[in-house]
């Protein structure tokens, strides 16, 4: 979904019988690379690869807020910036915030703060920065994932943790976690973010979609989505297990 | 061992013994914390691994000036909150004497929180034996989740550090710690007290510790 | 944006009356306020319409011009859309660049009628790879009094069934009527606790800003979907919003066929 064309063209297959262009079933995962606690400066920090997207996630505080009038009396601001890199893309991407990072960066951080409880830290501030340092499709749920780690890393309470995928619809068929071909010339792309809890989705924190679908197609999406989502949050646990180990293990 | 438990992760069902780093929806008793579970019958709680410094009444802090003002001095706590002591909480002020007469930007104090207003405004005071201003010595800092280690159960681990080594040591809910005495027996202090900080939820810390000092103390050439 | 007092003080009233099953202003769960379309009020422009959804208006009018297609699509035109909130709609709005609410509403805007293929962008390519048509959107809010987003894409459908290819003033041949084939219409609903209200004005926003928007075509595809807001959505809620989206959208587009 680039930002100076979103038209899709339909001359490239996508499905061949049962499998996808990169060989996987309709309901299989990219490789996925989560490691906690990359970044020694940030509070917490996460380093993930989706595919062929490379992002890392750092979260600062909760800490004081400045300018003080962007304090809030009664809960913590949280930020959520979106950043792609400028050599992370095909043709280089200028610097900065654009329109598509704007609105990635706005419904992102919706998803986090419902799940961060923003209550108990009244006028300080949670800052969320997340780089894409290479781009394939669905860089959001990337970046989503990375995000709900470095936050656990970083010690801030949370309801549960955020888990993102995305579901397109490529050649008429419903397909997890699309990559770049089956964004660019699918017929739809959803993605979804998940509030996990009790080791359960439990319900939704982000969802978008363009394309055209049907609700039955929506039902199949829904289920796709759940069930990468489950297969995402295995990792990231065992991600944060992983740095966290030492401290459990007895050792006298 | 204590597992290792995330935000979200369903802890206990039955709501009466949701403790420390807990929070209850529908009955249920989930984790909000990343840290250890520590699960009896009677109680439920979290010790956390990571998290800033969040003030509470009564914490011994350590901070630095930051600011100077005709009624205090604004104090960095290294929490999401300044703390602000006023003058009429640190009896080295008189009142014939300027404010920065007294202590100036840069000058780091023990101090206590006295009070936190609803809106997280931090008071703090002086008006305590263990309050100071830090003229010599040492300041370290560790991850303030690590901090209840470093004191031990009843100030066991700082008891221990301090009669092996016969140095001063005061421990900063905030993850600050002043030591002082000898400078080659406060270097070992603070080698021992980062030690703590990496094996901070292990089994027999302190005997690892004991071992820890007397070896260090024997490579330094110390009695 | 500066907090509107205003708004806030109607949030117990809004939230009593919901627990009575009832909206402030009187409305059904699934009811819109009424609708108004004008069209044509812009007579600089290719394509114009005013659209009123109770007291909430939005215009929003239509530029052409030639320009060069996008390397990928060298026989089609081009769709670009935009949204300004100018501070006389709201006295939350300032003035200054476009904030993450406007480029969300026009971005949309936009998908809505992007993925329902509602204008045939192969119609509007006049030298492939070299001129094509560029299609503006904008949309000028006047008067926010909620749901923004639903009236502005009223607006940009309703204009662009309005909407001449101004071929005659460029030289490039005679003047035809826009290709519109579809008729996207998205149906915003506030979501609150397990109810939601479709239409929120702005009294009802006070409770939260907590949408979910879901555009349909004329054949009850889903074409764009947005939630917006910090907040947690049940699956089945989300299918319950979903059919009554589509009605909703059913009904609405009978006043489209009517301009």
């Amino acid at each position: 979904m680039s930002e100076s064309n979103e038209e899709k063209k339909d001359e490239i297959q996508l499905i061949f019988g049962d499998k996808r262009l990169d060989g996987r079933r309709f309901d299989e995962l990219r490789n996925i690379k989560i490691e906690a606690g990359i970044l020694k400066r940030a509070d917490g920090s996460c380093y993930l690869e989706m595919g062929k997207n490379i992002v890392v996630a750092a979260v600062y505080g909760p800490r004081e807020v400045h300018p003080r009038h962007l304090q809030n009396p009664s809960k913590a601001v949280i930020r959520y910036r979106y950043n792609m890199a400028p050599f992370s893309v095909e043709e280089r991407k200028r610097p900065g915030p654009d329109r598509r990072s704007v609105e990635i960066s706005k419904v992102s951080r919706e998803a986090l703060e419902a799940v961060i409880m923003k209550e108990l830290f009244p006028r300080s501030g949670i800052d969320i920065f997340v780089e894409v340092l290479q781009a394939d499709a669905g860089s959001r749920t990337a970046c989503l994932n990375a995000a709900s780690v470095a936050l656990v890393d970083a010690g801030v309470p949370m309801k549960g943790m955020i888990t993102s995928v995305a579901v397109a619809k490529a050649d008429g068929v419903m397909v997890l976690d699309p990559m770049k071909e089956e964004d660019n010339y699918g017929e739809a792309d959803i993605p979804f973010a998940f509030l996990i809890r009790g080791g359960k989705i439990e319900s939704i924190a982000l969802l978008q979609m363009d394309g055209r679908v049907t609700k039955d197609e929506l039902r199949e999406a829904f289920k796709l989505a759940k069930k990468g989502a489950m297969e995402i949050y295995k990792l990231q646990k065992e991600a944060i297990m992983k740095k966290y180990i030492s401290e459990s293990v007895e050792n006298g | 061992m204590r597992p290792i438990v995330l935000p979200g992760d369903l802890v206990a069902t039955n709501p009466k013994v949701a403790g420390f780093g807990t929070y209850v929806e529908n009955g249920k008793v989930y984790s909000k914390i990343l840290g250890l579970l520590d699960k009896t019958e009677t109680s439920v709680r979290i010790i956390p691994l990571k998290g800033r410094y969040i003030p509470s009444v009564g914490d011994v802090v350590i901070g630095i000036v930051r600011e100077v003002s005709a009624n205090g001095w604004n104090v960095d706590i290294y929490s999401p909150y300044q703390a602000f002591l006023p003058l009429s909480e640190n009896p080295e002020f008189k009142p014939n004497k300027k404010p920065n007469e007294v202590l100036s930007i840069g000058d780091a104090i023990i101090a206590k929180v006295l009070n936190i207003d609803p809106k997280m405004k931090v008071t703090l005071t002086m008006k305590d034996k263990v309050c100071r201003s830090i003229r010599f010595g040492r300041i370290v800092f560790i991850n303030p989740a690590r901090v209840p280690r470093v004191i031990g159960k009843k100030g066991s681990m700082v008891k221990l550090l301090k009669s092996e080594l016969g140095i001063q040591i005061i421990v900063g809910q905030n993850g600050l710690i002043w030591i002082s005495g000898d400078r080659k027996k406060v270097s070992i202090g603070e080698e021992a007290i980062y030690v703590i900080e990496e094996e901070a939820h292990t089994d027999g810390l302190t005997d690892r510790i004991t071992e820890f000092i007397k070896r260090r103390k024997s490579d330094v050439g110390i009695e | 944006m500066v907090e509107d007092i205003l708004v806030d003080i109607k949030k117990d009233y809004v939230l009593s009356k919901l627990r009575e099953g009832e909206r402030i202003d009187g409305r059904k769960f699934d009811e819109f306020r009424k609708i108004e379309i004008q069209t044509n009020v812009i007579s600089k422009a290719e394509g114009s319409a005013l659209v009123k959804l109770g007291n909430t208006q939005v215009i929003v009018g239509i530029k052409m011009q030639i320009g060069e297609p996008f390397p990928d699509t060298p026989d089609k035109g081009i769709i670009i859309t935009n949204a300004e909130l100018v501070p006389l709609a709201s006295p939350t709005f300032e003035p200054g660049p476009p904030d993450e609410f406007s480029i969300e509403l026009a971005r949309v805007v936009d998908r809505g009628i992007r993925e329902s293929e509602a204008v045939d962008l192969n119609k509007l390519c006049i030298e492939e790879g070299e001129k094509v048509w560029l299609i503006f959107i904008d949309i000028h809010a006047l008067d926010d009094d909620g749901n923004l987003l639903d009236a502005s894409s009223l607006a940009a459908i309703s204009a662009l069934l309005m909407t001449t290819v101004p071929a005659e003033r460029f030289e490039v041949g005679d003047n035809y009527p826009l290709p519109v084939r579809n008729l996207p219409v998205s149906v915003t609903s506030l979501v609150i606790g397990d109810k939601f209200l479709v239409d929120p004005s702005k009294d009802e926003v006070s409770v939260g800003n907590t949408f979910l928007t879901i555009t349909t075509d004329q054949d009850d595809n889903i074409v764009a979907m947005q939630k917006s807001g910090s907040y947690l959505l049940k699956e089945d809620k989300f299918f319950e919003i979903l059919d009554v989206s589509l009605s909703k959208a059913r009904e609405i587009r009978e006043y489209l066929k009517n301009i």
